[in-house]
């Protein structure tokens, strides 16, 4: 068989990556990882919960989805005709499990013996999906459970709460999980419909990481597809609502069983939805370092705040930047949510004017790299995070480059531009009265 | 199997591990302090990290701390307080990232050493005690901390069982203590607690990375010179011989959706004990995986639950069960329950279930390798479990486990407290 592959280097953390490619359209990457026991497997594909609404070419009929399918599937696909699919890696000591988020679905395996025989599970059961009423009904209730679950977790709820203010129409405002009623909807053809389109092979993903050879890997993942009678997919065309710049709601306030309240503030980012590639990954880097200078815990207001009473450790502020939108979230549970948030404002205007020092600037660089690095030694990290990055048409190797690259002015003019105070919504967890 | 690594001494007689290893990008240092757990002393130990890491003599503040770590390249320094059987632990643990990504040629160790030395061991000062400022500012977090317990239904209904199950015993003492023995807490006592703890218990250091030992002996040697006991001072032992008189029920009411179940067993059988991995092997097949009894039949079976699933205390001995579901299945959730551990005693064990826990169990072993954290916690099990296995050992030990020992760990597991928080009536 010929070997057909690129090299990707990276100087900074001495890693060299294999890129593969095979019909009809499958990455795969293989990182080497002398010395380890472990090796990591994930299989994804680019189908989260926002994919609700789409149409495949040439055909011109458009889909819906009720919310919740992307994740009521990666849940189904672990049963199929020969049973339970857990039970296939356990007999291997392999550990299975899989998540789904607002862009994708991802399976994975991790295990220190018998990885040829696990990673054959993974691409089978992932390419053999089996869904029949009787399994959708009795997810209905295991679902169930999960979304209850999460209606207690304040943490859970300040999060989406404040998406659902900042949103008027994208469905990154819609829980992943969907909701009791709308995954009541669901049955076995919908599901296979979905299947068909977003899980092939063409949307897909793998990444590999662990003391391997990349060659072996790749033959036996090209032998896997082999069979299987791929036919090429039309483009998969996303549809989403136009979001309006303007916010849904400023202030939305929950009660819950919560020791003290919870503020979550966020900007929306309506820049976002025209950058690709290293432009996004650019702009999300820089944000990232903006929010630390406004927020870290190395800065006057952070220990201000915490002095004050004001705030705990957990109090942060982080950006997200997908293809189509983009937000800045900063909070923590607070015993004066008011105050807070006003001092929260103030920092972000007087930021505007006091801008950031250059010495500021270079430490929070060091201290981005320095965590970069850091994470490298989770293979977990690395694998899942390459394919987020993947699938947003970027790539994770590129950090350290694009982070030498940046200047304190595109700082300065990004301050400028994004975290504009009229597109600013907050989201309050208060404790609820009975308790 | 565990990676090798060499035991010694520092001057003043600190016991450090360095475990050697090229695998990771990182370096780590982790300094661990013992102290008996114990509610006479839980607010001093959980308040007494908090105050250290807000700054030393020579970096007083939190400010000028962070930004020295991030001159590291943001080299992380965590402090914590952890419960380990009746063990309470200060944990201190730098993390940096290795100078050969960043050419650095090695300065980074000294620095992180010199930086948790000066925190440990030289700490800032006023007038024969700690700021007041600090003390009373960490003392008003911690209050908050244990508060903020509630916001976790799952922890809570945890923490709640074991306190129930342990109220007079010294492991239903909570990390944090109690909030009342806060306000009994002063800058000065707290400053001489942390002398006598600091001089006179149990401390061991862990370095793991690329890393060449003199040197590490060297930078750690001149990083912690503060003053210690010719012999550190032995800890009680954790008590696992509680017999069960009855089996105690509590129930608790809120406003919540879903009611969290949580079962406390005593196993009467302890982290060094013979049936050790026998009872790893027990648990495991009654609910740590997937492929578990309780997972296949609670939720994949029946559908009730998103999460159910059983957890060893190791050094207390305790068997936790816990599961996430609607407060009207509670009886049938129940039921399942029991006949799984009826099926446990009874022996019916599948020659797969045996097989799948023990390779599952394995692979958590020699997944833990890969992690400098969790290598830490290895090393640090067998310090507070007053045995050391290597992991081959525990593994050998698991594969040795036939149904026989199985039958004979079921035998003497006993349920002890039943705790059920459950939604308030007419709501939802």
């Amino acid at each position: 068989m010929e070997e057909n592959y690129k090299l990707i280097e990276n100087r900074e953390l001495q890693e060299t990556l294999y890129h593969y490619r095979f019909y009809p359209g499958l990455d795969l990457y293989v990182l080497p990882r002398p010395g380890y026991q472990k090796k990591y497997a994930v299989f994804s594909t680019r189908f989260g919960s926002i994919d609700n609404r789409f149409r495949v070419e040439p055909d011109q009929e458009v889909v819906e989805l009720p919310d919740g399918v992307a994740h009521f599937l990666e849940h189904k696909l672990f049963e199929d005709e020969r049973g339970n699919v857990f039970d296939r890696f356990a007999a291997l000591g392999a550990s299975p499990n899989a998540f789904t988020s607002f862009t994708q679905t991802s399976y994975l395996f991790s295990c220190t013996a018998n990885f040829e025989q696990s990673l054959n599970h993974l691409l089978d059961f992932v390419q053999e999906p089996y869904f029949t009423k009787k399994t959708v009904q009795k997810e209905q209730g295991i679902i169930g459970q999960e979304i209850k679950m999460y209606e207690d977790h304040p943490h859970w709820r300040v999060f989406f709460n404040l998406l659902a203010g900042l949103y008027r129409e994208h469905p990154v405002r819609n829980d992943i999980a969907g909701t009791i009623e709308s995954i009541a909807q669901i049955t076995p053809d919908l599901l296979y419909c979905c299947y068909n389109y977003f899980y092939h092979p063409s949307n897909m993903a793998i990444f590999i990481v662990g003391d391997l050879d990349p060659g072996q890997v790749s033959r036996q993942v090209e032998d896997n597809l082999d069979g299987r009678n791929y036919k090429s997919l039309g483009q998969i065309v996303r549809l989403f609502p136009r979001e309006p710049a303007e916010i849904m709601q400023e202030r939305t306030v929950q009660e819950l069983v919560v020791s003290e309240p919870i503020l979550f503030l966020g900007f929306k980012d309506i820049v976002v939805e025209n950058l690709q590639g290293r432009d996004l990954m650019r702009r999300e880097i820089l944000m990232e370092l903006i929010l630390d200078i406004l927020f870290g815990s190395s800065e006057q207001l952070y220990n201000e705040l915490y002095r004050d009473n004001l705030i705990d450790e957990n109090f942060g502020a982080e950006y997200s930047a997908e293809i189509n939108y983009g937000y800045a979230m900063i909070g923590g549970e607070t015993r004066d949510p008011d105050q807070l948030y006003q001092r929260i404002m103030e920092a972000v205007t007087k930021i505007k004017t006091c801008g950031v020092s250059a010495e500021q600037f270079e430490r929070h660089r060091r201290k981005v790299i320095g965590g970069y690095i850091r994470r490298f030694n989770s293979l977990e990290f690395i694998a899942n995070n390459f394919l987020a990055y993947h699938f947003r048409n970027t790539a994770l190797f590129d950090l350290p480059a694009i982070l030498q690259d940046i200047r304190r002015e595109e700082a300065l003019e990004l301050i400028e531009e994004n975290l504009d105070p009229s597109l600013h919504a907050v989201s309050l967890i208060i404790p609820s009265k009975e308790d | 199997m565990l990676a090798d690594y060499s035991q010694h001494y520092l001057p003043n007689g600190i016991r450090l591990l360095f475990i050697p290893t090229k695998k990771f990008k990182t370096f780590s240092i982790g300094f661990f302090l013992h102290q008996e757990l114990n509610q006479d002393v839980a607010a001093l130990n959980a308040l007494l990290p908090a105050v250290l890491e807000q700054g030393s003599r020579l970096y007083p503040d939190k400010l000028t701390l962070q930004r020295k770590l991030e001159n590291l390249y943001g080299a992380d320094l965590a402090a914590d307080i952890l419960k380990s059987g009746e063990r309470h632990l200060q944990a201190y643990i730098f993390e940096s990232a290795h100078d050969k990504y960043l050419g650095e040629n090695g300065k980074l160790l000294q620095q992180g050493m010199s930086v948790l030395g000066s925190v440990l061991g030289d700490p800032l000062l006023v007038e024969g005690g700690f700021r007041e400022d600090y003390v009373n500012q960490e003392r008003i977090q911690l209050i908050k901390d244990i508060k903020a317990l509630l916001n976790d239904k799952a922890a809570y209904a945890y923490e709640r069982c074991m306190e129930l199950m342990c109220a007079d015993e010294r492991f239903g003492t909570y990390k944090l203590g109690r909030i009342e023995d806060y306000d009994r807490i002063d800058a000065k006592g707290l400053y001489r607690y942390y002398r006598e703890i600091f001089s006179s218990n149990p401390l061991d250091i862990y370095v793991i990375g690329d890393l060449h030992e003199q040197q590490v002996l060297q930078a750690a040697g001149e990083a912690f010179k503060f003053p210690r006991n010719a012999e550190p001072k032995t800890l009680p032992v954790t008590e696992i011989e509680r017999p069960v008189e009855e089996v105690r029920h509590y129930e608790e009411e809120m406003s919540v959706n879903q009611a969290k179940m949580v079962l406390g067993f005593r196993t009467y059988t302890g982290y060094r004990d013979k049936q050790y991995c026998a009872l790893l092997v027990y648990s495991g097949i009654l609910g740590v995986f997937p492929h578990s009894k309780l997972f296949m039949k609670v939720r994949e079976e029946a559908g009730l639950a998103y999460y159910v699933h059983s957890r060893l205390e190791r050094h207390k001995g305790l068997m936790i069960i816990s599961a996430g579901i609607n407060s009207g299945d509670r009886q049938k959730a129940r039921e399942i329950i029991e006949r799984q551990l009826d099926d446990m005693a009874a022996g019916r064990i599948s020659d797969a279930e045996l097989a799948n826990t023990k390779s599952g169990l394995v692979n958590r072993l020699r997944s833990q390798q890969d992690s400098p954290n969790q290598l830490i916690s290895f090393l640090l099990d067998g310090s507070v479990g007053g045995k050391t296995y290597t992991v081959g050992e525990l593994i050998d030990g698991i594969e040795a486990v036939g149904r026989e020992e199985i039958k004979a760990v079921a035998e003497k597991i006993k349920l002890d407290t039943e705790y059920l928080l459950r939604p308030r009536e007419g709501v939802i």
